[in-house]
């Protein structure tokens, strides 16, 4: 079954606006379709999936605001997860590991993907490499579901300056996760 | 971490994302580049001599390269982003390359066959074949630090728009000095000049796009 474009579409919209609930649901719904697609992918490594699908959700959350409207949300979730997957590719290349990436375009489907595989890599002990303040702001607000104002009284940074540190910590993160999976 | 965990923790204390602000930084990097390479040229190369006189062909080569820029930046901003190749600007921008080389051949064609060489080669090595990628550095530089902060996910393309949308600044500004109006040389070399810029950028410009 192929994913709800109309659907897809109007919860990462309204995920943009702020809307936290249609930004989960957003998540949740391009996570389906995504681990789906990376399944179909990496048929010689099933146990990258997983990671390879956080380190793309990631990367989606901190890059969403790069969406066009005028253009499919599912053609746009699709051109991450493929650049992803292409990072991870080079990066094995390098290190000298042969890899073969099916590489036929498919329709971003549904089928198959509902099921959660294991990350090898736990994002969330990998928040230790991130600088101490990205590290502080995305732990109380992000894990421990602290406010914004919460995390700046217990670290003495500004608001403004917390959500700027969870920006840059999160992008951050999503590299480190890349480097980490590939030492694995 | 779960992905569901994550999924979790990504949507807490959502903040609205609105759409980065890309004209005024795309304004600065081309101000700032072609800035930089009149400098460049004023400083270490130096205006044709007859500039005064010479405004009309100097303004047509100018346009001339302008024409790939006013292709390849907004080429350059679309693969900037997730999402569709960019194909018909593309393609758009392939066929004025391929014009260009059509136009000379018929320039050549009219010309009488002791004057061709002369006409094609404007009588010594096209130096706008070094110099233009040179003039169109600080333009790349400019480029790449834009796209670096959106999300390009197709890094040779991307780099080789970067390269031709600096490639024709770069001759827009060259075209001060180039001594030869040939409209054989002009559209063989220029057009040769920024193809070269492109395959520059897609090697090189790409490499510094990855995020």
């Amino acid at each position: 079954m192929a994913v709800d474009e109309g659907e897809l579409k109007r919860l990462l919209r309204a995920g943009l606006a702020g809307d936290a609930a249609a930004h989960r649901a957003f998540l949740a719904l391009a996570a389906t379709a995504l681990r789906a697609y990376l399944r179909s992918r990496l048929r010689g490594a099933p146990d990258d999936v997983e990671d390879i699908l956080q380190e793309t959700l990631i990367a989606v959350h901190t890059k969403r605001d790069t969406y066009d409207p005028s253009y499919p949300a599912s053609a746009w979730i699709l051109a991450i997860a493929k650049y992803r997957l292409i990072d991870h590719v080079r990066r094995l290349k390098r290190r000298g590991v042969a890899v073969e990436l099916d590489d036929a375009e498919g329709e971003l489907s549904v089928e198959g993907g509902a099921e959660a595989g294991t990350a090898k890599r736990d994002v969330a002990r990998l928040l230790e490499k991130l600088p101490a303040k990205q590290q502080a702001a995305i732990r109380l607000v992000k894990l421990e579901d602290r406010s914004i104002r919460e995390a700046a009284a217990a670290t003495g940074l500004t608001e403004s300056d917390v959500k700027i540190s969870i920006h840059r910590g999160l992008k951050t993160l999503m590299k480190v996760v890349a480097e980490e999976h590939d030492a694995s | 971490m779960k992905t569901d965990d994550l999924i979790e923790a990504l949507s807490r204390k959502l903040e609205p994302a609105p759409p980065p602000k890309t004209g005024g930084p795309l304004a600065a990097a081309l101000a700032a580049g072609l800035g930089v390479a009149l400098i460049l040229l004023v400083t270490f190369i130096g205006m044709r001599p007859d500039i005064g006189t010479a405004m009309m062909p100097v303004m047509m080569k100018a346009g001339f390269s302008a024409l790939f820029s006013a292709l390849a930046i907004p080429l350059t901003m679309r693969l900037a982003r997730p999402g569709p190749k960019g194909g018909r600007m593309l393609q758009i921008l392939v066929a004025l390359g391929v014009a260009s080389l059509a136009i000379a051949a018929a320039a050549l064609w009219g010309e009488k066959p002791e004057a061709r060489m002369h006409a094609w080669m404007g009588g010594g090595f096209p130096w706008c074949l070094v110099l233009i990628p040179l003039l169109a550095t600080p333009t790349a530089i400019g480029l790449v630090m834009l796209v670096r902060t959106l999300a390009p996910t197709r890094l040779t393309t991307a780099g080789a728009a970067i390269g031709a949308a600096s490639g024709g600044v770069g001759a827009m500004v060259y075209a001060m000095y180039c001594p030869v109006d040939s409209v054989a040389f002009v559209t063989t070399w220029y057009a040769l000049a920024i193809g070269f810029c492109a395959a520059i950028g897609a090697v090189v410009a790409s490499r510094f796009l990855r995020w």
